[in-house]
C-alpha cells in the first residue's frame, strides 16, 4: 500500500522558504516538545518561558549564553569551512583540542610580555595547530583519496589521548608541578588572560567578537574571492574543476587547514578567554567538536549564521542547566534540547523537497 | 570523574598544611594529622575529624526567614552507581535530617569548565546560600565564585583550596581499602590478586598500597598485579583491564572504578572480587567480598545546621571509619567468619588510629625502605604518596 504523501525534488527554492522552513521547524519542535512535557505532568507554556527567561532574557543569562556559544561558533565555522564545498571534517573536536595546547603553551611560554602581543601569539598558535593538524587530513585525502571523515575522526581520538598523556602521562611543560594529588594543566598567568567587555549589563568575551569577524570574513572568502568560487566549482564537480585547469588538490588540503585553523582558534579561545588552563578533561567531556556539526548544519554551513546559531544553541545549552533539578530531571532536558534540534535539522528537508499528496484517480487511470 | 576531587582532595590536604604554615615548598613535613578527636573552633562549631580553617571567622549563610536555600553541583548523573550517587544519598540525608528546615535543590551533569560558573550563578541568583560542589574539576570555578560572593558558603568534594568561605571534605579511603585487601589476600588460592586502578596519583596509590598490605596481612605470599586505566569510568576500558589481569593468572580481582564492569569479568570466571564505593553484593552473590564506601551525609548534614545556626566556619574534613564516613560494605557469602572476625578486629584497629595500617618497616618495589620499622607514615606521607609497597607488581608512569 503507497502513502498518500510523497516526497517531491524542488526545482527551484523559493525564497520566502528560507525563513518560512526555519518557523515551520521551530513550531513542530515547540508543538513535539509540548506533548513529552504534558505527558511528563509540566505546564509547557510555563517551561517554555523559562528556557526564553534563563536562556536569553534574564540578567546573568547572555553571559552564560555567550560563555556557551563562544566554542560552538568555531567549531561551527570549522564544520562549515568543509561540508559546504562537500568534505566532511568532524575532525573539529581534535583540532580544537590541538589548537588549546598550542595557545596554552604560548601563553604560558610568554609570561612577561604585553598581553596584546601574548594574545595574538595565541590566537596564531592555536590556528597553526588546529591547521596542521587538519591538513594531514586534506593530504590524506588529497593524495590517497582516503576518507576524510574517518581519518578526521580517528585523529579526534589521537588528540584526545595526546591530552591525555600531556596532563597524566608525563611531567610535561602544560602540567602543573604544584598538582600533587591529581594532575591539573598549569594555569595561565593573569597577563595571558583575554579580555571581556561590559557593556550595561551583558558581559561579552573577547573571543565571541572574534568569532562575528572571522565568520564574516570566512564568509566573504567563499562569496567574493577566486578561491571562494574554484572552491565552490570543485564541491559541484571534481571532475569540471579540474578539466579546467583548477589544483583541486591543493584546493582541498587548504580548505581544510582553514577548517582546522577555525577550531584551533577556537581551542585558544577556550584557554585564553574562559578557563585559562588547558584542562585535559574537561575539554574532552564538552564535545565542542561534534555539537559544532549540528551548529553548522542548523547554519546551513554558512559560517558567519554559524555564530549565530551557536548563540541559539549556546542559550539552549544555558537554558537546560538551569531548567534541570529536582523537578525536572537532566534527562529530560536532553530530549528537550534534543527534540528541538532534531526537528530544526529534519526541518531542512522541506527545503529541498515538497510534500504532495498522491492523486489517486490519475494512478488509477494510468493503470487501467 | 568523581575521583578527581578525591584526588584532588589529597593534594589540598597536602597543600593546606602548606599554607597553614605559610610556607611555600611544595611538601610540608608536617606532622598534623587530621587525626579523630573532635575539634573545636572558638565559635562553637564542632565536629569530628573536623578541622577549622586557622584564621577564619565565621560566614553567616543563614537564611533571613524560612528554610535555608542548599544546593549541589553534579558531574555525573545521580544514578552513576559510584561517586554521584553516593553525593545524592548525601542530599537526601540532609533532607531526611532537617525536614523543613532545608529547601534542597541539585544540577546534574554540569561539565567541568565556564558552564560551572554560570551555573552557580544562577544557583546563587536563585536564593541558595551554602552550596556543594562534587567534582574535582569544578574547583577553580568554586573558588572564584568564593571570592565574588562572600556571603554564600561553599563546601568542596573534594579539592585542596581552602578560603574563608570554601571548605573542604574527604576521607580516609585507605583504611577502607587495607580492610578489603585482607578480604582479598583472604580469598586469593594461588596468591595472584589483580587490581583494575584509575589514575597513577597518590591517592589511588594510597589505596593500592593499602589494599596490598592488607592482603600480605592474611596471606604473605599475595602479591597484587595492578592496571592503569587512566579513567574513572569507562565500562568497556574496565573490563578490558580485568579480562588482561585475569588471563595473566590472578585469580582474585579487585578495582577503584565506577563501573562494576570488573565484577562482570571476575562473574564470568566465577573469581572472587572487591567493588568499589558502591554495594554490589546483590548484583554478584557468587563473586563478592566486601567494597571500601563513602558515606557523606552525616558532614553535609552538620554543615548544612551550621549554616542554618550561622556558625558555618570554613575548614578541612578528613572523614574515617570512627566517624562513619569511610564504611565497608556488606560482605559477601564466601567471605568466611574467621576472615570477618580477622577484619573486624583490625577494623576497630584502624577506626582508632587512622593510617596505622602504614607503620613500618615498608619496602617499596625496589627494596628501598619508605617506612622506617615502628613508625607510622605522617597524614602528609600519605597525601603524597608516589612509589608502590614491595608485593605490588606494576609501574607508575615515569615523568
Amino acid at each position: 500500500m503507497k502513502s498518500p504523501l510523497r516526497l517531491e525534488r524542488r526545482l527551484t527554492q523559493p525564497r520566502a522558504l528560507g525563513w518560512q522552513v526555519p518557523l515551520v521547524s521551530i513550531g513542530g519542535a515547540l508543538l513535539l516538545g509540548a506533548v513529552v512535557l504534558l505527558l511528563t505532568g509540566k505546564n509547557p507554556i510555563d517551561v517554555y518561558w523559562r528556557i526564553i527567561q534563563s536562556g536569553f532574557a534574564s540578567k546573568t543569562a547572555l553571559r552564560g549564553t555567550l560563555v556557551a556559544a563562544t566554542p560552538l561558533a568555531f567549531t561551527g565555522m570549522c564544520a562549515a569551512a568543509t561540508f559546504r564545498i562537500g568534505i566532511i571534517n568532524i575532525g573539529g573536536e581534535g583540532q580544537f583540542f590541538v589548537g588549546a595546547i598550542g595557545a596554552a603553551f604560548v601563553g604560558i611560554a610568554m609570561d612577561g610580555a604585553p598581553t596584546s602581543v601574548i594574545l595574538l601569539s595565541m590566537i596564531l598558535m592555536g590556528a597553526l595547530m588546529g591547521s596542521a593538524y587538519a591538513a594531514l587530513v586534506g593530504v590524506l585525502k588529497a593524495k590517497f583519496n582516503t576518507n576524510e571523515i574517518i581519518t578526521s575522526l580517528m585523529l579526534n581520538y589521537i588528540a584526545g589521548i595526546l591530552l591525555d598523556y600531556l596532563i597524566f602521562g608525563s611531567k610535561s611543560y602544560l602540567r602543573d608541578p604544584r598538582s600533587m594529588g591529581f594532575p591539573t594543566g598549569k594555569p595561565l598567568p593573569k597577563g595571558s588572560w583575554w579580555p571581556t567587555y561590559n557593556i550595561g549589563s551583558a558581559v561579552i568575551p573577547f573571543g565571541f567578537l572574534l568569532a562575528i569577524v572571522i565568520g564574516a570574513s570566512i564568509l566573504f572568502m567563499y562569496k567574493r574571492t577566486r578561491f571562494g568560487f574554484e572552491a565552490s566549482v570543485i564541491a559541484d564537480s571534481p571532475a569540471a574543476a579540474r578539466y579546467s585547469g583548477m589544483r583541486t588538490r591543493a584546493k582541498i588540503i587548504s580548505v581544510m587547514a582553514i577548517s582546522g585553523a577555525l577550531a584551533g582558534i577556537g581551542g585558544a579561545t577556550d584557554v585564553g578567554n574562559f578557563r585559562h588552563v588547558m584542562d585535559a578533561k574537561g575539554l574532552q567531556l564538552a564535545g565542542y567538536g561534534y555539537t559544532g556539526i549540528v551548529v553548522a548544519a542548523l547554519a546551513r554551513f554558512n559560517p558567519f549564521s554559524a555564530v549565530f546559531v551557536a548563540i541559539i544553541i549556546g542559550g539552549l545549552t544555558n537554558a537546560g542547566y538551569a531548567l534541570q533539578g529536582p523537578d525536572f530531571q537532566s534527562g529530560l532536558v536532553g530530549t528537550l534540547q534534543g527534540l528541538i534540534l532534531f526537528t530544526a535539522v529534519a526541518g531542512e528537508v522541506l527545503m529541498r523537497y515538497r510534500i504532495r499528496v498522491r492523486n489517486n484517480e490519475k494512478n488509477v487511470a494510468v493503470a487501467s | 570523574m568523581k575521583k578527581f576531587w578525591k584526588l584532588a582532595a589529597t593534594a589540598a590536604t597536602a597543600s593546606l598544611l602548606v599554607a597553614a604554615c605559610g610556607s611555600s615548598s611544595d611538601s610540608a613535613s608536617d606532622t598534623t594529622v587530621a587525626s579523630s578527636d573532635t575539634t573545636a573552633s572558638g565559635d562553637g562549631f564542632t565536629l569530628a575529624n573536623f578541622t577549622p580553617l586557622e584564621g577564619g571567622t565565621v560566614v553567616d549563610c543563614a537564611p533571613k526567614s524560612g528554610p535555608i536555600k542548599a544546593a549541589w553541583i553534579y558531574v555525573g548523573p545521580i544514578n552513576d552507581g559510584g561517586w554521584t550517587q553516593a553525593h545524592h544519598e548525601g542530599l537526601k540525608a540532609v533532607e531526611a535530617a532537617l525536614g523543613d528546615k532545608v529547601e534542597t535543590t541539585y544540577k546534574e551533569n554540569i561539565p567541568e569548565g565556564p558552564q560551572v560558573g554560570t551555573t552557580i550563578d544562577q544557583l546563587v541568583a536563585d536564593g541558595n546560600t551554602i552550596i556543594f560542589g562534587t567534582s574535582f574539576g569544578f574547583q577553580d570555578a568554586f573558588a572564584a565564585a568564593a571570592d565574588k560572593y562572600p556571603n554564600v558558603c561553599f563546601e568542596f568534594e573534594t579539592g585542596y583550596i581552602i578560603k574563608n568561605n570554601m571548605s573542604q571534605a574527604y576521607g580516609a579511603g585507605e583504611d577502607g581499602d587495607y580492610l578489603a585487601g585482607m578480604a582479598a589476600g583472604a580469598a586469593t588460592k594461588n596468591g595472584k590478586i589483580g587490581f583494575v586502578a584509575p589514575f597513577a596519583i597518590p591517592e589511588v596509590i594510597r589505596g593500592v598500597n593499602a589494599f596490598a598490605l592488607g592482603a600480605k596481612s592474611m596471606n604473605p605470599k599475595a602479591t597484587v598485579k595492578v592496571v592503569w586505566t587512566n579513567t574513572w569510568f569507562d565500562p568497556a576500558i574496565e573490563r578490558k583491564a580485568a579480562d588482561s589481569l585475569i588471563s595473566a593468572g590472578v585469580d582474585t580481582i579487585a578495582s577503584a572504578q565506577d563501573s562494576p564492569a570488573t565484577g562482570e569479568a571476575a562473574k564470568v570466571k566465577g573469581i572472587p572480587w572487591v567493588g568499589y564505593d558502591s554495594d554490589q553484593s546483590a548484583n554478584f552473590p557468587d563473586i563478592w567480598l566486601t567494597a571500601n564506601t563513602y558515606h557523606w551525609g552525616d558532614y553535609e548534614t552538620a554543615r548544612v545546621q551550621a549554616a542554618l545556626d550561622g556558625k558555618w566556619i570554613s575548614g578541612d574534613y578528613y572523614g574515617g571509619l570512627n566517624d562513619g564516613f569511610i564504611k565497608l560494605a556488606t560482605f559477601g557469602k564466601i567471605v568466611s567468619e574467621d576472615t570477618k572476625a580477622k577484619i573486624e578486629t583490625k577494623k576497630a584497629e584502624l577506626s582508632a588510629k587512622s593510617g596505622s595500617q602504614f607503620t613500618g618497616p615498608i619496602k617499596a618495589q625496589d627494596g628501598t625502605v619508605k617506612i622506617e620499622a615502628g613508625k607510622t607514615a605522617s597524614h602528609a606521607d600519605l597525601m603524597g604518596m608516589d612509589y608502590l609497597v614491595d608485593n605490588v607488581i606494576g609501574e607508575l608512569p615515569k615523568g
